[in-house]
């Protein structure tokens, strides 16, 4: 949702280089998104789980991974937190020439960070006089899969 | 019993796609027909909207036959917000629309069963099956509109298949 500031004000970037910095200072991380191909398949086999995805991963960075504050209950699995830069997003939008970061977003199969599998939950935007600064995102653990298919 | 249900699936998305070609829903940036299914597609945040999204539940072998024959349980999960030029005022219809379109595509009440593991698809000996559905009770989460229809599909387990 696009809110912007419409008073006159003399604006820059200062306030998402800033949130850039400080993303790199609090760890610096890349996060990977995987994401469907282009074009994508559209045979038969690919819509009935026959055929690999071949997901491509999307790098985006800089990014914080951290895991959220566990509320202990049983099987449930573990929540994280992912926060990545608003510039790294906007890149990868005008790249892939999407309408929005949302757009980007549901497309994501999964997020890989370093060899752990996480599925979205839950998206937001930070924003700063109406121009977003970071994405936050709510993260889960997938469940273990096994090493091969069952051809 | 997969050949069942990949049957099922090929079967229902291709009468869509002819009774209503404008139901179309983009995954894995594929535009085709708003018809999946859920164990085949990668997990999502929450079920699309104007989609009608198959999930297979309970499945019983009935052993007293010269061949087993399977009998699963397919829920088809769809719901609707509406269109934005009505604001969603027009949810409801769109739900009545969606109960049809589903309602037809079950008609005729059975297919060829397939094998799509090869290219092209392999016909089968038999038929897959099914019942009447079973329309749930509207769901309303706001502006939301959610209905589960249930549907028994039946198909013999062919001798070598896998």
């Amino acid at each position: 949702m696009n809110m912007s500031d419409l008073s006159v004000r003399n604006t820059n970037d200062s306030m998402q280089r800033m949130t850039d910095a400080v993303l790199r200072a609090g760890g610096g991380s890349a996060a990977v998104l995987l994401i469907a191909p282009s074009p994508g398949d559209a045979t038969d086999a690919g819509q009935l789980g026959l055929d690999a995805p071949n997901f491509q991963g999307l790098t985006l960075a800089p990014a914080i991974f951290r895991r959220t504050r566990p509320t202990m209950t049983q099987n449930q699995p573990a929540t994280y937190e992912l926060l990545i830069s608003a510039t790294a997003v906007a890149q990868q939008v005008s790249l892939l020439q999407l309408s929005s970061a949302d757009a980007l977003f549901s497309m994501v199969a999964a997020v890989n960070m370093g060899g752990l599998t996480l599925l979205i939950e839950e998206w937001a935007c930070t924003v700063s006089l109406g121009t977003p600064m970071a994405y936050r995102l709510l993260l889960r653990a997938s469940e273990p899969q096994s090493m091969t298919t069952d051809d | 019993m997969q050949n069942a249900k990949d049957t099922f699936y090929v079967a229902l998305r291709n009468r869509l796609a002819i009774l209503n070609p404008a139901r179309q829903v983009e995954i894995r940036g594929v535009q085709r027909p708003a018809i999946l299914v859920e164990e085949a597609e990668a997990p999502m945040k929450e079920l699309p909207n104007d989609t009608f999204v198959l999930r297979w539940t309970a499945a019983t072998a009935l052993e007293d036959l010269p061949v087993r024959l399977m009998q699963l349980v397919c829920e088809v999960h769809y719901a609707t917000s509406g269109s934005q030029p009505n604001a969603g005022l027009d949810r409801g219809r769109a739900m009545t629309e969606m109960d049809r379109e589903l309602l037809d595509i079950l008609t005729p009440m059975c297919a060829p069963k397939m094998s799509y593991t090869t290219t092209p698809a392999t016909a089968l000996a038999t038929n897959v099956f099914w019942s009447e559905p079973q329309l749930a009770a509207l769901e309303t989460v706001r502006d939301q509109l959610l209905r589960v229809a249930s549907i028994q599909v039946l198909a013999f387990d062919e001798p070598g298949e896998a």
